[in-house]
């Protein structure tokens, strides 16, 4: 049913790709030191920040949960991106824990951590943060092969070579030019893609009309659907756990972070978080508009010819954008959700990629490792993270909806590195005793919520009736109650003076004890 | 049902188109201008590291 042409929408998917592969290529010849392949040189201005931002920040993957929770929540699935605008705009106002992270001149998260807890609690913030983005990054191709299944309506059976293909192309220029690339083809990826959903948005609301996509949500949600409160609503675990996750994700999210640390100075960073903070709202609102539309379109009979186990709530809006959009159109949304994944992709390999050179492999570097030495490393870990996507993207079976599974494993380490970061930024106090109980007690909610419903179909622990909201919630006040008791807990010496956010940092290796209070 | 749930879900889906379309224009133009800006700037680092020997090639 798709109206997919392969000769004109096909070329104009090809003519994108081709001019991302040449862009992405072309700004190889500046990099020539770690720094300009991790952070740009630390010179991106305010315009790019937010056009890779954006870019970086929606992917395929982000589409389909956010219109899978229009679907499935009406437009209260839109309320976590409210709250990460609120969240963006108020930090970027007021520089809160951004400011001194810009200005530590690190180019990690964990490497701050050094100045405070020490090198221990610095590989243990990297390994974290390295679970958490891994695990959460996972199943982007595989969500991004099944979208694009759907609305060109290739065989399934390519879609493990589509992924292949496309994540081949990203590593090519990710591989040679670094976050350079990644700035380059993300401007170019986000004019793509803004216009591709912005027109496609029109075609929904010129098709479904906002009256009917209120019906909608009313006769399958309730006031539910429109107050997350109200009977039939997610309720108050819901809003708790979401305010907790965006005000982690904005001040400690690698990717976001990566953009703040790659800006040419902290005025800049908060610039660019004030004004991209609509866009975290945007990228929630108007898939889900998507989502409830096709809610409103499709009937069961539509649904009916998916694999068995495919979630319809997942794939409810690619059949429906399949038969809305027309032959030319169609291109161009093509094009706008590869430029959305491979932006995704592209940066996201890159800073995880840059915590495991900078924080994990810290310990085993026998001094200053040559420029040349650490370009090499830096590109071979991105290869490898495109080897663990590709076969963890094919394996792993996904339970439950897509949103949850990334909100859990976002949390593993989104509790105790944002608890940490507050706690090295404002609260002299803090210590690696502190430190080492909320990784503790971060991690071990989410990571239980993710793996004891594969021990035991029937849900009979504790943890598991709880539910993922009220898990995902605990997590971040574990970790806040394990840094205060634990820094509290440990005897203060009288040579042990943190060294604070601003001080200079050490460069890695066990043999240094952390600082203490 | 509560009609200013419906205006309030009325009034961030249009905030949102208004505000996306205008910032892709913007965004579009200026942040051209920033990638030349900061490829300039690169080049010019990297020439002033450079050994003689190198620029000369």
């Amino acid at each position: 049913m798709s109206h997919f042409d392969p000769w004109i929408d096909g070329s104009i998917v090809g003519v994108y790709l081709l001019a991302t592969l040449i862009a992405g290529v072309m700004v190889r010849r500046y990099v020539g030191k770690v720094e300009d392949y991790l952070v740009a040189g630390r010179e991106m201005d305010v315009y790019l920040g937010i056009a890779s931002l954006a870019a970086t920040e929606f992917g395929i993957v982000t589409c389909m949960y956010t219109a899978q929770a229009g679907y499935t929540k009406g437009f209260v699935g839109a309320v976590p991106g409210i709250l990460q605008a609120v969240a963006m705009l108020v930090i970027g106002l007021t520089g809160f824990c951004i400011k001194p992270l810009r200005l530590s001149g690190v180019m990690t998260i964990p490497e701050l951590f050094q100045r405070q807890f020490g090198p221990r609690i610095r590989w243990a913030a990297g390994l974290v943060i390295i679970l958490g983005g891994l695990l959460n990054m996972g199943l982007y191709l595989r969500i991004g092969g099944e979208f694009l299944s759907a609305v060109v309506g290739f065989d399934p059976g390519w879609l493990e070579w589509v992924m292949t293909a496309l994540l081949v192309l990203v590593l090519v220029y990710t591989v040679l030019g670094g976050m350079l690339s990644v700035l380059v083809t993300d401007y170019l990826q986000f004019v793509v893609m803004s216009v591709g959903l912005l027109v496609v948005t029109y075609l929904v609301f010129a098709d479904v009309g906002w009256s009917r996509l209120v019906e909608t949500v009313e006769t399958h949600h309730g006031a539910g659907g429109f107050d997350p409160l109200a009977a039939g609503g997610p309720g108050w675990s819901f809003l708790l756990f979401q305010s907790c996750l965006q005000l982690a994700a904005t001040i400690t999210w690698q990717p976001v972070i990566a953009r703040l640390l790659s800006a040419k100075d902290e005025r800049t960073g908060r610039r660019m978080y004030v004004r991209t903070s609509a866009f975290f709202a945007a990228r929630f609102v108007i898939p889900g508009l998507w989502g409830i539309a096709a809610l409103a379109m499709l009937t069961p009979v539509d649904l009916a010819g998916l694999p068995p186990g495919a979630d319809p709530s997942l794939h409810a809006m690619p059949i429906y954008l399949a038969r809305l959009v027309p032959v030319g159109l169609m291109g161009l949304l093509v094009a706008a959700m590869l430029a959305a994944d491979m932006s995704t992709d592209s940066s996201y390999m890159l800073t995880w990629g840059s915590v495991i050179y900078n924080d994990l492999c810290a310990p085993f570097r026998k001094g200053p490792s040559s420029e040349k030495r650490g370009l090499f490393w830096n590109r071979t870990i991105v290869v490898l993270i495109g080897v663990f996507l590709l076969f963890f993207g094919l394996w792993f079976p996904l339970k439950g909806d897509l949103w949850t599974y990334f909100s859990v494993t976002g949390t593993i380490y989104l509790s105790s590195v944002s608890v940490l970061l507050v706690s090295c930024c404002y609260w002299k106090r803090a210590n690696d005793w502190g430190a080492a109980a909320a990784i503790f007690f971060g991690a071990a909610f989410p990571v239980a919520t993710l793996l004891l419903p594969h021990f035991d179909p029937e849900k009979q622990f504790v943890l598991t009736r709880l539910g993922d909201n009220w898990n995902g919630f605990l997590a971040y006040v574990l970790a806040a109650v394990g840094m205060i008791v634990g820094s509290l807990l440990k005897p203060a010496t009288r040579s042990g003076a943190p060294a604070g956010p601003g001080a200079p940092g050490e460069s890695g290796g066990f043999g240094r004890g952390g600082a203490s209070a | 049902m509560n009609p200013h749930g419906h205006a309030f879900w009325w009034l961030v889906a249009a905030f949102c188109c208004v505000w996306y379309s205008t910032v892709t224009v913007y965004v579009a133009i200026k942040g051209a201008r920033d990638i030349r800006g900061m490829l300039g700037r690169l080049a010019r680092t990297k020439r002033a590291g450079e050994p003689d020997s190198e620029r000369a090639r």
